[in-house]
């Protein structure tokens, strides 16, 4: 590993950084948007605005 | 009740909240922000009229520069972020925070922290490296309290009874991990007194590091702390819920992996391997998506709600620090593209741009966060909205001065630099006529950061007031679910599930950071390819270190660059570009990054020593129209010989080839090089007593830099 590292000239380790941030991207894109996840992100967008009038006795 | 409107069993639980170390940090917030825009001004009027330097030591522009970056960065933005993470942690969770003890140790210890910082830094106490100037006792506090925050921060969620961790709880969590493996990393030093240390790293790895962390400063302590409470308090504001809560989530992790990456960006041009500039480039230009992904989310937010951003104070700051989100996050990928880059670097354009960001994205969106806390937590109403609008308009003014200003500035200084006739000749040879050239731009500068000073004192005064005119009423007792299996959502896709384990969602944020800190550090830290060393570069003698010593204290880093880029224009004016070699015993490097006064990589040689005597003494002597302050205190101090054996066992220890018998007779050799000088100095008429002054040591540094490669016959 160390004497890889020395001679370092290797553009494939960047460029596979760039396949991990791509398929990672392509991966939580898919969750997100997925349909039957609308309706828990939407409630969950709304926890900010709940605080108050919920918890407040 | 749940966050997808379910209401389950389980324990009912009394709670409240601790808002009191909320207002502790609001206060302090108002203090050190106070004091961090007058170092700014202080300092931009020093740059145009280097009187206001006052001849003292510990006020010139070298010491207090960094004095104000630390203050706006860690003190004031330090103690705002804290103030709104403690705000929203607590409500987004239902949970008080962690432990009380802990808040209290982590608002006092980072008080500590800041002032250790003001008592050290005007004494030339520092690092010498941009951000992360603190010497190393005050480092490992800055350690301790992150990791007491962390304490409270990961103890808070544990304790949560809101199961989902909403958005900016994930921005928060990235800080924290992030933050702390940037310090940790970059502070990595070696003592040689209680005040004085050495970076572990050298040269090329020293400033790859340093820009590492130097970028993710920004990223991870100006930026997605900023996102987080951008993401709570919006939708706080504006009463609607964040405009697309899908967004956030592919905003998040873009961002977060994404943003690691860019730090070589400043180091474009430099003897950094190509590679990884690159990288660097590739990667800033790909944080445009991001970027405006979250600034278009936020200001999306207040559809619906744009007559209120007219009236309201709150979302009117906040309107406008997200515009000034998304311009900066424009200009700062341009920056980074390499043809734009060499035009811009090093030129006053760059702190136009970063003023861009932490006056128009951080100072305003602290502005919206304080008009919506203060109010809450002393149960009173703004004092002033007309006030209000007055520190609006006062700091939009202010800081299009600021920005414009700079922006003519750099422009006008990479155009002088860069001019060659049609006989190949500079046009401008004479660094100081590109200075006397921008001066005025200097004087608009300072006076539109006198307005966002004054913008900020009125919002002192404004929240001052409204605090005042309210009262601090007991904690109300809240009421909620505790979290129980009821609470948990099996069917739940896998994201959805990973919002409720912190930890391992804390895990995953790590690995996202670490994939391209990795890739760009370590093979610069293991390779021998990018330390390989020159036979005629030789290690700094025992005077010239002490010299090189001073030098940093000075913070002559922060006006003039250490390193030729290779650019016809760079090499006729300075000489040889620099190569990674002759960097190889610098202990930290001082490439710097802004030329206020000319690159000094080739300085070694080119005057007499009396030039540099007189120059220092007072520059306008031998440089008509020079803003450098003068350093006549150098004349009056001696060398400190008693700790040079010290040093040098350091520089042995971290690899520089000195011999014991070198380390031993470090003062004798020290002494008589000074003795060398002295002589030389006296043939124009200079008393002897000079001998043991720290300008001899000075001069020594400065008449050895670059001369090893520069001045050698080895080609490039």
């Amino acid at each position: 590993m160390k004497l890889a590292l020395e001679h370092f000239n290797r553009p494939w380790l960047p460029i596979s950084g760039l396949i991990i941030f791509m398929i990672c991207f392509a991966a939580y894109t898919y969750w997100t948007f997925k349909k039957e996840n609308k309706g828990v992100y939407d409630h969950a967008s709304m926890i900010p605005l709940e605080e108050e009038k919920n918890e407040r006795r | 009740m749940n966050s997808d409107g379910t209401t389950r069993g389980g324990k009912l639980e009394k709670f409240s909240y601790d808002d009191q170390i909320v207002r502790w940090f609001i206060i302090a917030t108002l203090i050190w922000g106070a004091v961090a825009m007058l170092l700014g001004i202080t300092i931009a009027f020093q740059l145009a009229d280097w009187h206001v330097n006052m001849n003292l030591q510990w006020i010139t522009f070298g010491r207090l520069r960094p004095l104000h970056t630390n203050a706006a960065i860690f003190a004031f933005c330090g103690n705002a972020i804290f103030a709104g993470v403690y705000y929203s942690h607590q409500r987004l969770l239902k949970a008080r925070l962690f432990n009380d003890l802990l808040s209290r140790i982590h608002f006092w210890g980072w008080q500590l922290i800041i002032v250790s910082a003001a008592l050290t830094l005007p004494f030339g106490l520092t690092a010498g490296k941009e951000y992360a100037e603190l010497e190393w006792p005050i480092d490992i506090a800055i350690t301790v309290i992150w990791v007491i925050f962390a304490v409270n921060f990961f103890g808070t969620i544990i304790r949560r009874r809101e199961r989902h961790i909403y958005v900016a709880i994930w921005f928060y969590i990235a800080t924290i991990i992030t933050v702390a493996v940037l310090h940790i990393v970059n502070s990595m030093e070696v003592p040689v007194s209680i005040f004085k240390s050495y970076s572990m790293y050298a040269g090329v790895q020293d400033a790859l590091v340093q820009w590492w962390y130097g970028h993710n400063a920004v990223a991870f302590f100006l930026t997605t702390p900023f996102l987080g409470l951008m993401y709570y308090f919006v939708p706080k504001a504006a009463n609607r819920p964040v405009y697309s809560y899908r967004l956030s989530i592919i905003h998040f992790w873009s961002l977060v992996f994404i943003y690691i990456w860019a730090g070589p960006h400043h180091l474009l041009y430099t003897t950094l391997p190509e590679w990884a500039q690159t990288l660097g480039m590739v990667f800033s230009i790909s944080l445009w998506a991001p970027s405006w992904g979250g600034m278009i989310n936020g200001l999306l937010t207040m559809r619906g709600v744009w007559d209120k951003v007219r009236t309201d104070p709150v979302l009117k700051f906040m309107a406008l620090a997200l515009t000034f989100y998304g311009m900066a996050t424009f200009e700062g990928p341009l920056l980074s593209i390499k043809s734009v880059n060499a035009i811009a670097h090093f030129t006053d354009w760059i702190p136009g741009h970063v003023h861009a960001g932490t006056i128009g994205w951080n100072y305003l969106l602290i502005a919206g966060i304080l008009y919506y806390m203060v109010p809450k937590l002393w149960n009173a109403k703004i004092y002033s909205v007309r006030l209000a609008n007055i520190q609006f308009w006062t700091a939009t003014i202010g800081l299009v001065l600021y920005v414009v200003s700079m922006w003519v500035a750099g422009i006008t200084q990479s155009l002088m630099w860069r001019a060659i006739d049609s006989t190949g000749k500079l046009v401008y040879p004479n660094f100081i006529e590109t200075v006397v050239k921008i001066v005025p731009m200097y004087w608009v500068r300072a006076i539109g950061g006198t307005l966002v000073f004054i913008s900020f004192l009125i919002m002192f005064y404004n929240l001052y007031k409204t605090a005042k005119s309210g009262s601090i009423e007991a904690e109300p007792v809240l009421e909620a679910y505790a979290l129980n299996s009821s609470s948990e959502e099996p069917n739940a896709a896998a994201h959805r599930k990973l919002e409720g384990w912190p930890m391992i969602f804390a895990v995953l944020s790590l690995i996202a950071i670490l994939v391209g800190s990795g890739i760009e550090l370590i093979p610069a830290m293991l390779s021998q390819k990018y330390i390989v060393k020159m036979s005629v570069v030789k290690p700094y003698t025992p005077l010239e270190l002490m010299g090189r010593d001073l030098y940093v204290r000075e913070g002559c880093y922060l006006c003039h660059s250490q390193t030729v880029r290779p650019m016809t224009h760079e090499v006729l004016r300075y000489g040889k570009a620099s190569e990674a070699a002759e960097f190889v015993y610098d202990h930290p490097f001082q490439w710097g990054s802004k030329r206020t006064g000319p690159d000094l990589a080739r300085v070694g040689g080119k005057y007499p020593n009396k030039w540099h005597f007189r120059h220092m003494w007072d520059p306008r002597e031998v440089t008509a129209g020079s803003i450098m302050p003068r350093y006549m205190w150098l004349f009056d101090q001696k060398i400190d010989y008693d700790i040079l054996k010290k040093k040098m066992s350091v520089m042995q220890t971290l690899g520089v080839p000195y011999t014991n018998a070198e380390v031993e007779g470090s003062v004798d050799a020290a002494k008589k090089q000074a003795e060398g000088i002295r002589d030389n100095l006296m043939e124009s008429g200079v008393s002897k007593e000079v001998v043991n002054k720290e300008i001899v040591a000075l001069i020594a540094y400065l008449q050895r830099i670059g001369v090893d490669y520069g001045k050698s016959e080895v080609s490039q």
